[in-house]
């Protein structure tokens, strides 16, 4: 009986479902629709209501399931590709082209990303300017409006950002979920530790040559987003470094692996979230009362958050992203959302519906911009 | 410059990774106090300072007889980038890398007031494929003044990591910061293989 119980312990009656997705169904219409939901335009508004229906739905589903993860990685793919395809779509738009000139430069016209926040930090300490040539306050994707996003998150979900809110993790949790076993099972532990590297390294190089080096040499998400125009052989190769990271971190070792490896042993970012983890209010949490130490959320893992030794010790490692996978695969309910402070094993269901309601409304709040622009462009397609 | 300053920062870490537990006893001398460590600490500083100050005059002399030739000049720099970086990346991932000290050597040494000198010696001498990385673009720059600022660079980086010895004891996951430092390492290794590549290829396109 007990058992039972604990199998489905996330799960709600439709009608409790539907209560709890009341809410955030009012605070995602009166963000997508401004309040005034404008139908004029035929596809514009089947864009906005396609968009609207996908986002609850899925927040429904979380709660009626009980499953996380699952619907979580929908809306977080969705968003990856949407946003990719937004960006390329404008640019083309505007641009004509994915690549950026040097004149887009001068004239400070590239869009913003959350990836350079940690090299803007140290010539922004020492020198009191901004190292990225990008508008501060107007326009798309501006520095200003990224950076409080990206805080705000941060502060709240910790590394959570990386599985509720980076819009580029989907691309590599996307890839991570095809094929049923892993062909590579084993990766040493100590290369969780190179964000950490790769961090300090594009701290100090961008300090020290005031350019956003991580953005000019190494992300490999330039690769569908947008790039230097190649016109010399260090721009070819940094197109050529920027399309085998993609390929690699993003597409193979993800397939190969089951892992997100691209965040696990890269992004610089997903290092500054990962400290940030010590201090946000929720966390997952091991009930050691309930576990049998079948290691099943080991495997699932997919930022190699979580070793066997510590399921032992009962806790899991600062690495956490939140996503869910961990909790969605435990059987016995014994890995769990929680909140610092409150004892393991207590509040469960209360973590869960606290910690879904913020990180749920955030990415569909973040998201809802692209993917309704996505799709009205998707529609226009086909009609 | 900058290039220089963080092979000098990343190989540092390395090298107390690599050699910290041979040179913490001699630098630290157990119970010495802060006095005598500092005069230890600036005599191994000073001696590694005078070696790379040496290296650098040798190095862009040797450069200058050796890379007369344009096409020398533009693609042999490229090809000893290319092999050393991927040396300090093996450096790097390699498991073996701690049996390699060269430090080890001051275990000998009976004069305790020859052991920081020495060991500034050995520390700069010590033929890692960061070194042959600065002798190389030591060697590759235009005028000695380049050359001086670049091995200066090399200094000031890799010495950061010795100042706060003193405090050693105190610091807490040395093991996960060790491990942060071998493998920014191989980061600095593979900014120098694309530098290598690039001025490869460069080197053969513009003749």
């Amino acid at each position: 009986m007990d058992n039972v119980l604990k199998i489905g312990g996330n799960r709600k009656s439709f009608g409790k479902s539907i209560l709890y997705t009341l809410p955030m169904f009012l605070i995602t219409f009166m963000f997508m629709t401004g309040g005034r939901p404008n139908f004029s335009d035929l596809s514009s508004g089947l864009a906005l209501l396609t968009a609207f229906l996908l986002v609850n739905i899925l927040y429904f589903l979380m709660h009626f399931t009980g499953k996380t993860d699952r619907y979580r990685a929908i809306l977080f793919i969705i968003f990856a590709l949407s946003l990719s395809y937004t960006l390329i779509h404008n640019m083309l738009e505007v641009r004509k082209s994915m690549s950026f000139s040097q004149a887009d430069i001068l004239e400070c016209k590239i869009p913003f990303c959350h990836l350079v926040i940690p090299m803007m930090i140290l010539p922004a300490a020492f020198t009191k300017s901004i190292i990225f040539p990008g508008s501060i306050l107007n326009g798309f994707a501006n520095i200003s409006t990224m950076i409080v996003l990206w805080l705000v998150a941060t502060l709240v979900l910790g590394r959570g950002f990386c599985s509720w809110g980076c819009f580029y993790g989907g691309w590599d949790d996307g890839f991570s979920r095809f094929g049923k076993k892993p062909l590579i099972k084993r990766i040493d532990g100590l290369w969780k530790w190179m964000p950490f590297a790769v961090l300090m390294m594009v701290m100090l190089t961008a300090a020290l040559s005031m350019m956003p080096t991580y953005c000019s040499w190494i992300c490999p998400f330039k690769a569908v987003t947008e790039f230097e125009q190649v016109t010399s052989v260090e721009s070819a190769a940094k197109a050529g470094i920027f399309l085998s990271l993609f390929g690699g971190l993003v597409i193979v070792l993800p397939v190969m692996t089951k892992k997100r490896t691209q965040c696990s042993f890269l992004c610089p970012l997903g290092a500054i979230n990962t400290l940030s983890n010590k201090i946000t209010p929720f966390m997952v949490k091991i009930d050691k009362n309930d576990c049998n130490e079948c290691f099943k959320c080991v495997e699932a893992c997919p930022l190699y958050a979580i070793t066997r030794d510590d399921i032992k010790e009962g806790k899991v490692s600062m690495f956490c992203s939140k996503c869910g996978k961990c909790v969605d695969a435990c059987s016995r309910n014994a890995i769990h959302y929680g909140i610092k402070g409150v004892p393991s094993g207590t509040l469960k269901n209360f973590s869960r519906n606290l910690f879904l309601f913020v990180s749920f409304l955030f990415m569909a709040i973040f998201s809802a911009g692209s993917i309704i622009a996505s799709f009205h462009g998707l529609l226009k397609l086909i009609f | 410059m900058t290039e220089s300053l963080i092979l000098g920062l990343s190989s540092g870490s390395a090298c107390l990774a690599t050699c910290g537990m041979v040179m913490f006893p001699y630098l630290m001398s157990g119970s010495a106090g802060v006095k005598r460590i500092a005069s230890d600490l600036t005599l191994f500083l000073v001696t590694r300072f005078l070696v790379y100050f040496m290296l650098a005059t040798l190095s862009w002399s040797f450069g200058k007889a050796l890379f007369s030739n344009l096409v020398v000049r533009n693609i042999l720099p490229g090809i000893l980038y290319i092999v050393f970086a991927v040396m300090l990346v093996w450096y790097s991932i390699s498991k073996k890398r701690n049996r390699d000290c060269p430090a080890k050597i001051v275990q000998t040494v009976n004069n305790r007031k020859l052991v920081p000198i020495l060991l500034g010696l050995v520390n700069s001498l010590g033929f890692c494929p960061a070194l042959f990385l600065i002798l190389t673009k030591g060697a590759a720059e235009k005028t000695l003044v380049h050359s001086y600022i670049s091995f200066l660079a090399f200094f000031i980086g890799s010495s950061i990591w010795f100042i706060p010895l003193p405090l050693a004891g105190k610091i807490q996951k040395k093991e996960v910061l060790t491990t942060i430092g071998i493998l920014a390492t191989g980061l600095a290794g593979i900014i120098f293989m694309i530098k290598g590549l690039t001025n490869l290829i460069g080197g053969i396109i513009n003749g």
